[in-house]
């Protein structure tokens, strides 16, 4: 997995690339979301429309960002959800908890 | 006549003997006190031969004339005595340097005194009677001057009667004098002896005793036989007696020197010293035959003596090679052939080391060959933990702790560079503010062996000064050099060996955690009347993060029935599902209601792991009565249900998966089955499978693929659903767990429900 970020009306947008598995992954998104929040960016999206896999320790690593951010009082929401992760979200029920958008701005438009 | 010569022969080349190898131990190295003592003690014992040689020489060369032994120079040879305080110096400072003071002090060299009065003594009063009666012949003719000279003169005559006295007995005195050295010399080397632990230095001190010991003994006889028996025998008795002390204990002091590398004489330089000598003996021996040879067969053949000494000559003359060769041979076997040889301490070494995958025994025979072989004082062990990263001063019999040394040390450093054992002192320029280098000079190390493979520093050996305040030449560089090579060559060997060891150990606690794993799976499927349950799990590892339990819940006649799936694989997978199937056993037993179950369950998880560690859970309770089935779905990928006739349904009613949030909420919900309908539960191993063009098997095709066999059983439809994964996705192991569970209601007992 490949991890670009942008900012979108001071809300951070992070754009994972490949495939979202275990081993170093988790520490790469883990890092990133501290150093947002450590700037006090609290607010996040992830652009999933790169992602073309997921294994179940890349959802781990979905909800332990979701956990992360709730934890220091901030917000993880999903956009462009692809089908393949969509029904992993339906089976799993996750999408209870995930804010999934169908495009960034629609996410960004959310968080107003 | 004969045995005279054979005596004088024999005085002089021991006598050269101790000289050369005096000469030797002192240019070996001038600058060290214990050589430059023992050159002097070698010397001075190899004197007192040759000078009995002399004399021996002289008194026939002067056969009728006075005899030598009433002139003064005859009484020179005295200096040989002067072996005896060098003896004591020499017991003091090997094989530990005691008594520090005396170094330091003038004095010593007072011990000296009474071998060198006794010298002066008989060099300048060697016939005393004339010299008195000269003395008093003066004193009348100055007769003028006697009143100022009465006093002096009668100190003088007091002196005299002194010195007379000294005279008539001076061998009962001085050798008294010299038996009281050799025991005080005796005694300082047995005390001596208790500081010792280094074997090799321990056999040249008993070597040195033994000389010392048997040369007093010795001493002793003579100086007994000089009083007892007439005075006529005792001069031949006593002196031959004196040189045989003489010859004996600086002859043991030889072969401590040949035999056990004392004071290191090298090698090369001990061989060709002793070929020189056993070539001396043997052409000594072939002048003597040959000069002698003609009288020897004279008695024998008469008139022709003259013809056989040659054919004799000519003879031994042919015979000289072979016979060298042997002479050679027998010595060097005798002498050469040590424990301490280097070629032999590599071959020692290395056989050893073979054999030895211990690091701790490894270090021990390490230090063992360079205490004995290089006589080193003490050896530390730094070495790299891979276990933990780090290096560290080994703890050892000479070192009382580990003590870990900072990765960043300049020192350390330093020492990454070196290929060759190195003086440490030479590494003066990595020495600011190293902790290593303080601990070094501390433990007053003098030589660092850097033990290296292709690109790695696995440590060093630090050494201190050889015992006894020996050096390290140039051979014991080279030889730790070798050494070191061979010890990298073991250090490896035990590390792949204890990796190996930990890889056995690992494998069976994975072995045991798999057995754990199969035990808490069920045995068989509960045999029920209504339904006919079929269950198979497949680790894709030896343990896996999937599994399945059936709970009997008989007061309410229900099966509980669990499949389900941790995320990740392997060891960690399995522990997570451990303690989940110990939980919903414990839940389930509490009587609470299914989505309460699920909601503590996921709220118990969720609080101990953390949130990327969860599980996907199916839960559903039959009831064994009524053919109702009751389930909540905790996030697992949807059962299928396959009704009699074809038709399919998912049960996908539950809550999030379990353990990742806490907080969350469940719901449950209920299906009636009827006769015929097939129940199929499986883990996303069997939907996930990959062909090779990296497309997944699929939920649809699982469920076109179960409604096709839905007539079957359950155990048939099981095998022939993974048979058709198997050739879809051919990756053995499988590339996950795969669980599967099929339930089948039976025709007779669901007409008895229809009944109802």
């Amino acid at each position: 997995m490949k991890l670009s970020d942008h900012e979108k009306d001071g809300i951070v947008v992070l754009e994972p690339k490949g495939k979202i598995m275990g081993g170093p992954d988790a520490s790469l998104l883990h890092d990133k979301l501290y150093e947002f929040i450590g700037q006090g960016k609290k607010k996040v999206i992830i652009d999933l429309s790169k992602v073309d896999w997921m294994n179940s320790t890349g959802l781990g690593i979905l909800i332990s960002g979701y956990t992360t951010l709730r934890n220091n009082e901030g917000e993880l929401k999903l956009a462009n959800v692809t089908e393949k992760i969509q029904s992993l979200l339906t089976i799993t029920k996750l999408i209870m908890v995930f804010e999934a958008h169908d495009s960034v701005d629609a996410a960004v438009k959310s968080f107003k | 006549m004969n045995l005279e010569l054979a005596k004088t022969l024999t005085y002089f080349l021991t006598g050269g003997f101790l000289v050369f190898l005096a000469i030797t131990i002192t240019r070996d190295n001038i600058t060290n006190r214990i050589n430059r003592v023992t050159g002097g003690m070698l010397f001075f014992a190899g004197l007192g031969p040759i000078s009995a040689a002399l004399g021996t020489l002289l008194d026939q060369s002067t056969a009728g004339g006075p005899p030598i032994s009433q002139t003064s120079l005859y009484h020179l040879y005295l200096v040989w005595e002067l072996f005896f305080p060098t003896l004591l110096v020499f017991s003091w400072h090997f094989p530990a340097d005691r008594l520090k003071t005396f170094r330091s002090s003038r004095a010593v060299y007072l011990i000296v005194l009474p071998q060198v009065m006794h010298l002066l003594l008989m060099f300048f009063f060697a016939d005393f009677n004339q010299f008195v009666d000269n003395l008093t012949t003066s004193a009348v003719q100055e007769g003028f001057l006697s009143i100022f000279l009465k006093p002096i003169a009668y100190i003088f005559s007091r002196l005299i009667i002194i010195l007379g006295f000294a005279r008539t007995y001076e061998q009962t005195i001085f050798g008294a004098v010299n038996l009281f050295y050799a025991a005080l010399a005796v005694y300082f080397l047995e005390t001596g002896k208790k500081y010792l632990t280094n074997p090799r230095l321990l056999s040249q001190t008993n070597a040195a005793l033994r000389g010392t010991r048997s040369g007093l003994g010795l001493y002793a006889l003579s100086y007994l036989a000089m009083h007892v028996t007439s005075h006529d025998l005792t001069n031949s008795l006593g002196t031959l007696l004196q040189l045989g002390a003489v010859t004996a204990g600086a002859g043991f002091f030889a072969y401590a020197i040949i035999r056990y590398q004392f004071l290191d004489v090298r090698l090369v330089f001990r061989q060709s010293l002793i070929y020189t000598m056993s070539s001396a003996i043997l052409v000594g021996i072939y002048v003597f035959l040959g000069l002698r040879s003609k009288e020897l067969f004279t008695p024998l053949f008469g008139d022709r003596a003259e013809t056989v000494s040659y054919v004799f000559i000519i003879l031994i003359l042919l015979l000289f090679q072979p016979i060298s060769n042997t002479v050679d041979n027998v010595i060097h076997s005798m002498f050469m052939r040590t424990r301490t040889d280097y070629r032999n301490i590599m071959q020692r070494f290395s056989r050893q080391v073979i054999s030895l995958f211990d690091q701790a025994k490894l270090r021990q025979a390490i230090e063992e060959t360079l205490k004995t072989a290089l006589l080193v004082d003490r050896v530390y062990f730094v070495l790299y933990d891979d276990s933990v990263g780090e290096y560290a001063i080994l703890k050892s019999d000479d070192y009382p702790r580990r003590k870990v040394i900072d990765r960043e040390d300049l020192m350390l450093r330093g020492i990454n560079l070196l290929d060759t054992p190195t003086n440490f002192a030479s590494l003066r320029d990595y020495e600011e503010n190293s902790q290593l280098a303080n601990d070094l000079h501390e433990l007053r190390v003098k030589l660092v062996v850097p033990l290296k493979d292709s690109e790695h520093l696995l440590g060093f050996l630090a050494l201190t000064t050889k015992a006894a305040g020996y050096r390290y030449s140039p051979e014991d560089y080279n030889l730790l050099g070798v050494l070191s090579n061979q010890m990298v060559t073991a250090l490896t060997n035990a590390r792949l060996y204890a990796d190996s060891l930990e890889r056995a150990r690992l494998e069976e606690e994975i072995n045991m955690a798999r057995q754990i794993q199969l035990d808490l799976l069920p045995t068989a499927p509960p045999k029920l009347n209504c339904t006919v349950i079929s269950a198979q799990s497949t680790p894709s590892r030896t343990v896996g993060g999937d599994f399945y339990d059936f709970i009997p819940i008989t007061e309410r006649n229900r099966l509980g029935i669990v499949i389900a799936d941790a995320s990740g694989k392997g060891m960690p997978a399995a522990l997570l599902i451990a303690q989940t199937q110990a939980i919903i056993r414990s839940e389930v037993n509490t009587g609470n209601a299914m989505a309460t179950i699920m909601k503590n369950m996921n709220q118990q998880i969720a609080t101990a792991t953390s949130p990327e560690k969860y599980v996907t859970l199916f839960y559903g309770e039959l009831d064994t009565q009524n053919g109702m089935f009751h389930y909540v779905n905790a996030g697992h990928n949807y059962p299928i249900l396959v009704r009699a006739h074809g038709e399919v349904e998912l049960l996908e009613i539950g809550g999030p998966i379990i353990g990742a949030i806490p907080g969350m909420d469940y719901t449950s919900t209920s299906v009636q089955l009827a006769p015929d309908d097939l129940l199929f539960l499986f883990t996303d191993g069997l939907s996930e499978a990959m062909n090779v063009e990296g497309e997944e098997y699929g939920e649809e095709r699982i469920r076109n693929f179960v409604a096709g066999v839905r007539s079957k059983d359950p155990e048939t439809i099981i095998t022939e659903i993974l048979r058709d994964v198997r050739r879809y996705d051919p990756s053995h192991p499988p590339q996950d767990d795969t669980t599967i569970i099929a339930i089948k209601m039976n025709k007779q007992v669901s007409a008895n429900v229809k009944e109802k």
